[in-house]
């Protein structure tokens, strides 16, 4: 009894080490393989995008800037639905008044 | 072969003995004097392994190469970001250009309005 219990953990052990361990490692690369990387294309691409927002951005402040040195309100002006007045004559004399003060 | 900015590096210039501590530092964004104690605690508290995997990683690991170099301060905290998460820089520059659409819109909708309502001004003069 004892030897076929014997026996059996040392099969057990066996399996486990040479088929269930490599199974589990093997696994485990094929998964990082797989898994995305960046590419030097990639990396390029990401480094143009990042820096063309940041000079877009530079860019959008200045010309804010400008406009609020022109204008202090442009931005409720634009906002406001009514007072674009493109539609409505009323609206835009009234809004024309308004940036007038 | 251009320099990669997602790969690890030894930095020797910043490094006191091999730069592997600088290195991990550089590569992760994390303080360089937590990494040395982090590294020192290690090696107190476990086995040698952390030695050998040190001077394993010291003699392996290549070198900064010149032009990573001489990156400012921004672009080191922007490849920081990418390595940890690049999904999330993605995302960040993307908002970005959103915001920039955003904007733009804005002051588009202001500069055509104030021209339609410059010229129905003009029309009023006459």
């Amino acid at each position: 009894m004892e030897d076929v219990a014997g026996i059996f953990v040392g099969a057990l052990a066996i399996v486990v080490l040479f088929i269930g361990l490599p199974w589990l490692i093997f696994h485990y690369i094929t998964r990082w393989k797989t898994a995305a990387t960046l590419t030097t294309d990639d990396e390029k691409l990401m480094e143009e995008l990042y820096d063309l927002a940041r000079r877009l951005d530079d860019r959008m402040c200045s010309i804010e800037r400008i406009m609020t040195a022109e204008n202090p309100n442009w931005r409720a002006v634009a906002c406001d639905p009514a007072a674009t007045g493109i539609e409505d004559l009323t609206a835009s004399t009234h809004a024309a008044k308004r940036i007038g003060q | 072969m251009t320099a990669r900015h997602t790969k690890f590096y030894l930095d020797k210039q910043n490094g006191k003995f091999m730069g592997v501590c600088a290195g991990i530092a550089d590569y992760t964004g994390v303080d360089v004097t937590l990494v040395r104690v982090g590294t020192v605690l290690l090696t107190v508290l476990g086995s040698g392994m952390t030695i050998i995997a040190y001077l394993v990683v010291g003699w392996i690991a290549p070198k900064k190469p010149r032009e990573l170099r001489d990156e400012t301060p921004e672009q080191t905290k922007f490849w920081q970001g990418v390595r940890a998460s690049p999904a999330r820089t993605v995302r960040d520059v993307r908002s970005r250009f959103r915001d920039i659409d955003r904007r733009l819109a804005e002051v588009e909708t202001y500069v055509t309005s104030s021209n339609s309502r410059l010229a129905r001004e003009i029309e009023q003069l006459r």
